[in-house]
């Protein structure tokens, strides 16, 4: 047992030194030597597939879509086309950074499909001054079409095609607030109608005499000049608070065949009320549309306002409703679930009108629903929504962007 | 056969036994420059990997175990990460206003601007003065004139004094007419990402963005570009593989959980690696990594480019518990910090208030590793520093903000103050804070409260003492007598103890306010000739780990 125990302490003595050298006899010395051993480990850090991934959506992915040059399209192109995608191209940088173009073309799954240039110069004198000016062509081959006027009937769907080039400029002079714009434009229009390429509903003048589809056999064109006012004090532009109103004053002038000269009024109220530090919002909105025509002028139908869809009445199908004068309340109260993630609670509720008198609160067609939206302070990405309690079914909307 | 094995059984025993307290113990420098870390590259987190990872990950080790950085006394030694100052040191007020700063003030005068900002979402750009040093200038918002530089200034000279590495930051006024771009002024295009030569507008998308003077001047903040190769940023967890000096793992170093304390006071929300800074340095031709903490220009009420929401500092970005309570229930669910009165104050203060700032619910924007690994010993040890700092030291640096409005001055100075005399309550009471302990040579201990010099309790009735020799090669503790009682910071060692090389007390107190003084701090003294000097400080519940 002795000659265990002096060995013992024999081997204790050498063992760390011909194992690790000498023992520290300080602290500093036992951590140099802690340190010296792991120089001898030391390697280049390398980041795993997560980390890989976020940066590449960091600095590459967002400038992908959001890119100078050539960028993807992605979203929808009007109410009911189906999700978008396409090819872009953008410069934001022209005329030292005082303008910018962006010119792109899409085509959604649904076989809608767009492209348009448009040149805009929104920060001129010393921002005072709003240009812009643009040129489109628009191929929508199966647009709904249920009647005109509020009884129209859900079953008589029907669909027509409609293509339509724009020509046009607007400039708008913000005189002395940054939350007033005034301005106008000029625009021309070359619609051309066609029949509908959804083979699951008859097309329109199958279902519906000419005399009830006021232009659909027009062959057009259309000068439309505008005057606007717009005031926008939302806080911030995915508000929660503050409001954003714009009054549209519209002359439509047919070029071609003089039956189809009209003017439209449209008024949009949109008014958001915060209350829980800004993580409730009540948030709504008033539409109003009139027209008015000098006989034996008529306004087209499809220059006619409408109702259904995603963005107005959520519990109808998209342009279920049509006619010379709309009107449409929207109510909706919107909780912060999390920074960036919304819930809502909607109710949407209009009507449309052969006359203006009937502009009023009798008898509108109603929706309400729940939906949810991933957004920033600049506005919703991508919201999901689902609407009952209208006479058309329930709906599911998942949309690119937002409503109001 | 057996014989043999036994033998090395026991000799790696007693081979690995090193002593508790090595000769130069306590340390108060970490020499962590030591092996060359020259071969150090970049690591640079992302913003969303960062809150991914915390928020998600669960990164680190999460163990409750005494920091592994702190000395033998339990305080944390000058190093690369660290300098003691406040804490360990009396500083002037001017001193600490003054921080880090090299100078008195900047004239940029013969400045050029060299480039555009590549990080964070303050506006600004860089400029270089003549003799080639780079500084990042950044304006504050339009709605919030002062805002986020106030915060800047204010946050450099409180974390200076506390004692970690911050870049010197100045004020100063800007004619945007007299600008020049220098030739070779690249930035990055905030539209495709692309490197491309600076341009005129690039300057007015800056100023654009910015608070403007009566005088039609700017006033900005101008930070110096600390000195050394930038290796990224350090992270609140785990250790740089490349930095053979870094030996311990980041979430059990104390300086980092204990900057919970000090995030909580000051309510830097984002304080997170991202916020963070490592530079490469070289003396005497090895190189080392310092660390420093970075931006605080959304400290305080400052949200930087707004007034600070009101989630930032009571709820991380996302938590699950109230996020699925206020999805369920439709939003009648309110989160308790939705309905914070805040005070009415001058938009250059932004959002801030006292009254209900509850210290122990304060969090960051998202988990933090170190931050969840405080323990009472870390919190004690931030809590003492917190409150060396006096009413005057705050007011002179609330003053450095140089504020145009004094009610803003005023209203920052007291409700610093407030605050920090809720952080000082909540966490230095939650150990036994007895400190300044010396054992005289005849044999008499004496020692202090540091809560009730803080003002942060009353004295006790009674203090506990129980003493112990103390065997340093075995770790071993042998009490002697049996536990005295006094009501004073002094007593006597019992007859007879003092005649080893090592003794030890244990000290608790009884307070009916604070339970968290029952849990008992230990003291051991090494004989230094005729003398004792203090060699060991354990402070909490838990059992102290060795260093």
């Amino acid at each position: 047992m002795l000659r265990i125990v002096v060995l013992s302490l024999a081997l204790a003595t050498l063992v760390p030194s011909i194992v690790q050298g000498q023992e520290a006899q300080t602290r500093e010395e036992a951590d140099r030597q802690r340190r010296e051993q792991q120089a001898t480990e030391v390697q280049t850090y390398q980041p795993n597939g997560v980390e890989r991934a976020m940066d590449f959506a960091e600095d590459k992915a967002i400038f992908i879509l959001d890119r100078e040059g050539f960028h993807p399209k992605l979203g929808s192109l009007t109410v009911g086309s189906g999700f978008a995608y396409g090819l872009g191209f953008r410069d934001r940088d022209l005329f030292s950074n005082r303008g910018a173009l962006e010119v792109w073309a899409a085509g959604s799954v649904k076989g809608y499909w767009a492209t348009e240039a448009r040149l805009r110069f929104p920060r001129l004198a010393n921002n005072h001054l709003y240009l812009e000016t643009w040129g489109s062509r628009r191929d929508y081959p199966q647009e709904n079409f249920f009647g005109l006027g509020p009884d129209s009937n859900r079953d008589d769907r029907s669909d027509y095609a409609i293509r339509t080039n724009h020509f046009g400029g607007r400039v708008g002079v913000r005189p002395f607030a940054r939350h007033l714009l005034v301005g106008g434009g000029l625009e021309f229009l070359q619609p051309r109608l066609g029949a509908g390429q959804n083979d699951s509903y008859p097309d329109v003048p199958e279902l519906f005499p000419p005399t009830d589809v006021p232009g659909i056999d027009s062959r057009s064109d259309f000068l439309r000049s505008e005057f606007f006012v717009e005031v926008d004090y939302r806080e911030p532009i995915y508000a929660k608070k503050g409001g954003w109103y714009r009054f549209d004053w519209s002359h439509f002038d047919d070029r071609t065949t003089n039956q189809f000269t009209f003017n439209r009024f449209d008024a949009d109220v949109r008014q958001f009320f915060g209350f829980l530090a800004g993580r409730r919002v009540l948030a709504t909105r008033l539409f109003v549309s009139t027209s008015d025509t000098s006989a034996p002028q008529v306004m087209p139908f499809f220059l006619m306002p409408t109702l259904g869809g995603n963005d107005t009445l959520r519990g109808f199908r998209e342009y279920r409703f049509r006619g010379p004068h709309a009107m449409l309340a929207q109510a909706e109260y919107r909780w912060e679930i999390w920074s960036g993630f919304d819930g809502a609670i909607f109710y949407d509720a209009g009507k449309v009108a052969d006359h203006r008198s009937d502009l009023n609160f009798k008898d509108l067609e109603s929706d309400y629903g729940i939906g949810f939206r991933f957004n920033t302070n600049n506005g919703v990405i991508f919201r999901v929504d689902t609407a009952f309690g209208s006479n058309d079914g329930k709906h599911l909307y998942i949309v690119v962007g937002g409503i109001f | 056969m057996a014989s043999i094995a036994a033998v090395v059984a026991v000799a790696t025993i007693v081979s690995t036994q090193s002593p508790r307290f090595y000769p130069d113990d306590p340390l108060w420098t970490d020499n962590d420059r030591v092996a060359d870390a020259s071969k150090a590259g970049a690591v640079e987190d992302s913003n969303g990997y960062d809150f991914l990872v915390n928020t998600l990950g669960h990164p680190g080790e999460r163990r409750d175990v005494r920091a592994l950085n702190v000395n033998t006394v339990d305080e944390v030694p000058d190093s690369s990460w660290f300098t003691n100052r406040i804490g360990r040191m009396d500083m002037s007020v001017a001193e600490i206003v003054r921080g880090p700063d090299r100078v008195e003030r900047v004239d940029i005068t013969g400045w050029q601007v060299s480039g555009g900002k590549t990080t964070g979402v303050q506006p600004g750009f860089r400029m270089t003065d003549p003799a080639g040093q780079i500084y990042q200038i950044e304006v504050d918002p339009p709605s919030n004139p002062e805002l986020a530089s106030g915060a800047e200034m204010i946050g450099t000279a409180f974390y200076h004094a506390i004692g970690y590495n911050v870049v010197d930051v100045y004020l100063a006024e800007i004619d945007r007419d007299k600008l020049v771009i220098a030739e070779g002024a690249t930035i990055r295009d905030p539209l495709n990402g692309r490197r491309r030569q600076m341009k005129k507008y690039d300057l007015d998308d800056v100023f654009n963005r910015a608070a403007r003077l009566e005088s039609g001047r700017y006033r900005v903040l101008v930070s110096r570009f600390a000195s050394g190769t930038p290796l990224g940023n350090f992270r609140y967890y785990s250790r740089r593989p490349d930095d053979p000096n870094d030996l311990v793992l980041h979430e059990h170093r104390r300086e980092l959980r204990g900057a919970r304390v000090f995030g909580a006071w000051l309510n830097h929300d984002d304080s997170r690696g991202i916020n963070s800074l490592d530079m490469l340095e070289t003396t005497n031709g090895r190189a080392w990594i310092k660390h420093y903490m970075f931006d605080f220009g959304s400290i305080l009420g400052s949200g930087t480019v707004y007034a600070q929401r009101h989630r930032p500092g009571n709820e991380y970005m996302f938590e699950q518990k109230p996020g699925w309570l206020t999805l369920a229930t439709l939003g009648l669910y309110v989160r308790p910090w939705i309905t914070i009165d805040y005070p009415d104050v001058p938009s250059s203060v932004g959002r801030l208030e006292s009254q209900q700032f509850d210290p122990l619910k304060w969090k960051p924007e998202y988990p933090n590793a170190a931050f969840e690994n405080m323990r009472p010993d870390d919190a004690f040890w931030a809590a003492r520093i917190v409150s060396k700092f006096s009413d005057a030291a705050i007011r002179g640096i609330v003053q450095k903000a140089a504020y145009s409005d004094p009610a803003a001055t005023d209203f920052l100075t007291k409700t610093i103050i407030a605050r920090r005399d809720k952080v000082v309550a909540a966490w230095i009471n939650q150990v036994c804070p007895v400190v300044d302990v010396t054992l005289a040579a005849d044999g008499t201990l004496s020692f202090n409260n540091a809560a009730v010099d803080a003002k942060a309790a009353t004295a006790p009735a009674a203090y506990e003492l129980n003493w112990f020799r103390f065997d340093n090669a075995t770790d071993q503790r042998t009490p002697v007598g049996g536990a005295m009682t006094v009501t004073a910071g002094s007593a006597r060692a019992p007859e007879g103890l003092t005649t080893g090389d090592f003794v030890g007390v244990s000290v608790k107190a009884t307070h009916a306010q604070q339970p968290g003084w029952s849990a008992p701090s230990t003291f051991i003294f090494r004989r230094s000739g005729t003398n004792w000097s203090l060699v060991g400080v354990e402070r909490g519940p838990v059992a102290a780990a060795k260093p």
